[in-house]
């Protein structure tokens, strides 16, 4: 075997062509991404909107610490992102009380059920009842179109964990869709 | 398992809100931004003062890189770093085998009596003042990281005679015939010095980082030892076939480079470019890390050098939240 290949072939980046990142390109393709996990992490409202805005800012002062042989572009905007939801909870947990945020949450008025008939409202309100570690896989996988090992190498769980924890979860919501 | 329903709340964002919020960030900067330029790995650097002694040899007597304060003020000895994948059954089964990897260059090592235990102090300052060098920190952390502990441990010089012995035993068994020990070794004093070192402890929830600063280490060594000798030797007694360990022997500068050995299987390695020096970030699989107490899980280990400083970042966290903490540091 080839030293290069045995061993320093195995330093990834080292190589890589001294270019300029096409950010313009990239806002593009990651728009849709973090906008969507924003959407399925916090919410279909306007916050979703609030906190993509939030992470591209953020992204945008610290582009030049941006390092493409540490990782994709994606995984890095997104561990942005799951900082600043982590932030938006919280805040939000300071902000709300507790019994308020199940008022919110419970939604018992025929005005909301009127909005729940639709598939969107209702897969909001199901995510909304999930503990924060589920709802953010299911944001990562369904809202930023990552895959399970791209999400163990976000959060840190084994590519195994990650699976089971979406299988399970996934037949959980299933259950009551 | 159909889990079409959840792909429901998937939209495209508002053509207006990508619109403004593309603006917005134009208006802050430039659309393209320079992303650091890639040479080819530098092995390259003296280490001004100091030669460390069959660095390679040394760095294998552990069976795996520990992501710990007490690995690295153990392994330290240069400023550079390169990775070598090592397969540890091997090891295992050189130890098997009755080989001493930790005193193939030795039959004796004058260490100080007892090492004192680590210090823990209030501040950065107070460590400073311990370390009798300006304590850096990490201005930026992941959200929710808090500072914990901050601890020096003092410096030590440990030396030894050399005694080739063991060393051409170990080749003998191992049937490496190809290579010889180098000539004129025997007797010989090795001292080794290192600083104080300062640990700095942050953790969340399950969390934690370790930022661990020293000065590089001194390494006294006999004038003219053969160090890419040894350290092809030590490549072949970790397994690398004679072509690899030939290769692998000649393109570092062993004067001044680490060579860090990672399980193979277990762990994986990259060169990191850490404030515009060149490092190394190792990531461990459950199992491929052991801390001072034995403990094996996952985790990232970044070390860089600075100056005549030498960093380690190390925790259970991604090694890109490693890296921006390392650029951080003030």
């Amino acid at each position: 075997m080839d030293i290069q290949s045995a061993v320093l072939g195995r330093l990834a980046g080292w190589v890589a062509p001294a270019d300029e990142a096409d950010w313009d390109a990239l806002y593009a393709e990651q728009l849709p991404r973090v906008y969507n996990f924003f959407r399925y992490r916090v919410g279909d409202g306007p916050e979703a909107e609030d906190l993509t805005s939030v992470t591209f800012e953020k992204a945008w002062r610290a582009r030049h610490r941006y390092r493409r042989d540490l990782a994709a572009f994606s995984t890095w905007l997104l561990t942005i992102a799951r900082n600043v939801a982590i932030d938006h909870y919280r805040r939000a947990r300071v902000q709300v009380p507790l019994e308020e945020a199940e008022g919110v949450s419970a939604g018992a008025s025929p005005e909301d059920l009127a909005v729940r008939r639709s598939d969107c409202e209702r897969l909001s309100r199901l995510l909304g009842g999930l503990p924060a570690q589920k709802r953010e896989l299911l944001a990562l996988k369904y809202g930023a179109g990552m895959t399970n090992r791209a999400i163990a190498r976000l959060t840190g769980l084994s590519e195994s964990n990650v699976g089971t924890l979406l299988h399970r979860t996934i037949q959980e919501l299933r259950a009551d869709w | 398992m159909d889990d079409r329903f959840l792909n429901e709340l998937r939209r495209e964002p508002d053509p207006g809100f990508a619109r403004e919020l593309h603006e917005r960030l134009r208006r802050q900067g430039p659309a393209v931004a320079p992303v650091r330029a890639w040479r080819p790995l530098q092995l390259a650097a003296p280490l001004a003062g100091g030669l460390a002694v069959a660095l390679v040899i040394l760095s294998f007597t552990f069976p795996a890189v520990r992501a710990s304060a007490q690995a690295f003020l153990d392994l330290f000895r240069v400023r550079n770093f390169a990775a070598v994948s090592v397969d540890p059954a091997r090891l295992e089964r050189l130890k098997d085998q009755k080989l001493d990897l930790e005193s193939l260059l030795t039959d004796r090592v004058e260490t100080p009596a007892q090492r004192p235990a680590p210090r823990v102090v209030a501040s950065p300052q107070a460590a400073a003042a311990l370390a009798g060098f300006a304590v850096r920190v990490p201005a930026e952390r992941p959200a929710g990281f808090a500072p914990d502990t901050i601890a020096v441990v003092e410096g030590a010089t440990m030396s030894f005679r050399v005694n080739t012995a063991p060393l051409r035993e170990a080749l003998e068994k191992l049937d490496i015939r190809d290579l010889q020990v180098p000539a004129g070794l025997d007797g010989q004093t090795v001292t080794v010095s290192t600083s104080p070192a300062v640990a700095q402890r942050f953790v969340r929830d399950g969390q934690h980082v370790e930022f661990i600063q020293a000065r590089s280490p001194e390494v006294s060594l006999p004038a003219g030892t053969d160090l890419e000798r040894l350290g092809e030797i030590g490549l072949r007694i970790a397994g690398l076939d004679p072509g690899e360990a030939r290769r692998f022997a000649r393109s570092i500068d062993w004067h001044g480079t680490l060579v860090v050995a990672v399980p193979l299987n277990a762990s994986s390695f990259t060169e990191a470019s850490v404030r515009g020096a060149r490092g190394l970030l190792v990531s461990f699989k459950e199992g491929a890390g052991a801390d001072p107490h034995g403990h094996r899980r996952p985790g990232t280990l970044l070390l860089w050098s600075e100056g005549d400083m030498v960093y380690a970042l190390t925790g259970n966290l991604h090694g890109l939240l490693l890296v921006q903490m390392a650029e951080s540091i003030r």
